[in-house]
């Protein structure tokens, strides 16, 4: 069970959480300006990466804001977590040791 | 017990049944006899008993059948690593099948039964599946069962009803099962020397330190040789360092298997509450699962010993030396009247003593090695006064439902030669080195690597805050053992 750090509520187990997605996938900001295929790839296609990746997670039996957390997808190894408006660091990756 | 015989001098008559049990020794308490039934027949045995050594000690050798071909097993192994004496312990909604007798816990009343047989343990008609075993070889049900179409069903029924192990209950389970979640500093997964030794040193530097051992008691292969630790003997300074250890706060849980390692130091383990004692009716809950999320992970999971292979090395009487060892010193069981030691290593002399002292003789040792053993292990056998065959190995067995003897041959370098020569034995201790124990290790993602020296996989980088110790490093000396443990 993997410990997601809530930056406003702590460590706590992956289960009081929801996972949210990707979080680098930018939403084009007038739906109507762009063509329907782009439109329709940013809403169902997501890359499907191997190693570190920021995603969103909703924390609903907690907190119950949305969280940026930077967390690899091979070794689920967590190296930084940020508010929604916040910016992950990714040298946070470079400073995480082998060990949690 | 109900069902006992109120014969005057019955509860006498099994106790002194005990055929294979040793006048003296062992670490179960005589005072206190106990009653049991196994296939229908009642028994006895003492308070510390196992299942598997209790039957041992009155002298039962067939525990089960095999999966396939039905033939007769006895018991390999002392503790966890038993392969063949599978049972099913209780009645009604608790009964619960494909239970290692080596780790059903006597209590009086108990009622176990032998599975994979029919109509008994000694007489199966499933053994006819050895005898036609050349029409039956590994994945023959992929050739087989497939014509006429139409009838797979009626075979499906057949084979539905020959295959699997045990049978389930069919009521609601009556038990209560509850949960708890905990947080620590260090856990400390095995209770023996190196386990204790770790614990002690987290805790006296400050930590929250949890412990858990899947055993009765806690001290580990101190409970099976004779061995002085600061002065006393093993399992009684295991007893002291525990009761030191809870004196510090250290949360000490027995009858508890640490059996996953999740993500980020996440350890799962189930605490059985009730099982070692006679069903009741009273509320208290069976069994406890425990999720343990730990800051550090220190395995102490010690190590199982392998088996050699030959023809026949399933034979009742045919068992891993440190398991005779155990039977012997922490039972007080003679395994067997006449015993042949198989090994290929030093470490396995030590059974020569402890056999002796248990009251079996052994003829001859056996040594795969051409060169042989060291001094200390030629010593050990001058004062056994039996024979050393040094480059021979053990070929086949002869007997079915009770080792009767085993064929030698001379063997060099995976080469056998030379006339095969018959010893007449009832019990073959087996020994072929020891691996350590990395199930967890390898849960938790941490890398395993060859040894040569040691012909065995031992931890190698860890991927998680994790640290193996002891025998399960490779470390198996004691002294060694116990300097690792303390950092």
């Amino acid at each position: 069970m993997q410990s997601i750090p809530c930056p406003h509520c702590g460590p706590r187990a992956h289960t009081e959480f929801a996972y949210g997605g990707d979080a680098t996938v930018e939403r084009p900001s007038d739906a109507k300006q762009v063509p329907l295929g782009e439109w329709l790839d940013h809403i169902y296609l997501r890359d499907n990466p191997r190693g570190p990746h920021t995603e969103w997670w909703h924390h609903v039996y907690g907190c119950r804001r949305w969280i940026k957390v930077y967390r690899d997808t091979l070794t689920h190894d967590v190296y930084a977590s940020a508010p929604a408006d916040g910016e992950i660091d990714p040298s946070a990756r470079a400073r995480a040791g082998n060990a949690p | 017990m109900k069902g006992l015989p109120a014969i005057p001098g019955a509860r006498e008559a099994l106790g002194t049944a005990q055929t294979r049990r040793a006048p003296e020794g062992g670490h179960i308490d005589r005072s206190r006899l106990m009653f049991f039934e196994f296939d229908g027949r009642h028994y006895a045995g003492h308070a510390g008993d196992t299942l598997a050594s209790a039957l041992l000690a009155n002298g039962i050798r067939v525990f089960g059948r095999s999966f396939k071909y039905h033939r007769p097993r006895g018991v390999l192994g002392a503790y966890g690593e038993e392969p063949n004496a599978l049972v099913t312990v209780g009645s009604g909604a608790r009964h619960e099948p494909n239970l290692r007798a080596t780790q059903v816990e006597l209590y009086d009343g108990l009622v176990a039964t032998s599975q994979h047989r029919w109509p008994s343990l000694e007489f199966d008609i499933g053994s006819l599946n050895d005898r036609i075993a050349r029409v039956l070889p590994a994945g023959f049900y992929y050739k087989t069962f497939m014509w006429p179409g139409s009838w797979w069903m009626r075979y499906e029924h057949v084979i539905r009803r020959a295959a699997g192990l045990g049978h389930a209950p069919q009521q609601a389970d009556p038990d209560r099962y509850v949960r708890r979640h905990a947080h620590c500093d260090v856990l400390v997964v095995g209770g023996g020397p190196a386990g204790l030794v770790a614990a002690a040193r987290a805790a006296a530097a400050g930590a929250r330190v949890m412990l858990v051992d899947e055993r009765s008691e806690l001290g580990g292969s101190l409970w099976d040789e004779p061995l002085q630790l600061d002065g006393t003997e093993g399992h009684l300074w295991a007893r002291a360092q525990a009761e030191a250890l809870r004196a510090e706060g250290v949360r000490v849980l027995t009858r508890a298997c640490a059996f996953g390692y999740y993500d980020h130091n996440l350890v799962a383990i189930v605490e059985r509450l009730t099982d070692h004692l006679a069903p009741a009716t009273s509320p208290r809950p069976r069994q406890r699962l425990w999720w343990v999320r730990a800051a550090q992970v220190v395995l102490a999971t010690g190590a199982i010993e392998r088996p050699l292979v030959f023809s026949g090395n399933d034979c009742p009487g045919v068992m891993l030396a440190s398991a005779a060892r155990t039977y012997a010193h922490r039972y007080a069981v003679r395994s067997g009247q006449h015993a042949v030691l198989f090994t290929n290593n030093d470490e396995a002399y030590d059974t020569l003593a402890a056999l002796r002292r248990a009251g079996t003789s052994v003829s001859m040792v056996v040594d795969a090695r051409p060169g042989g053993p060291g001094s200390a292990a030629r010593e050990a056998v001058e004062e056994a006064g039996c024979e050393l065959a040094a480059g021979f190995a053990v070929t086949r067995t002869y007997g079915r439902k009770s080792l009767r003897a085993v064929q030698l041959m001379a063997f060099d370098n995976g080469r056998l030669s030379g006339a095969p020569r018959r010893l007449e034995c009832d019990l073959l201790c087996l020994s072929g080195g020891f691996n350590p124990t990395v199930h967890l290790y390898s849960q938790s993602r941490g890398a395993i690597r060859y040894d040569q020296q040691l012909a065995a996989f031992v931890p190698g980088e860890s991927r998680q805050a994790v640290q193996a110790v002891g025998a399960c490093n490779g470390t198996a000396a004691m002294a060694e053992l116990l300097a690792e443990a303390a950092n």
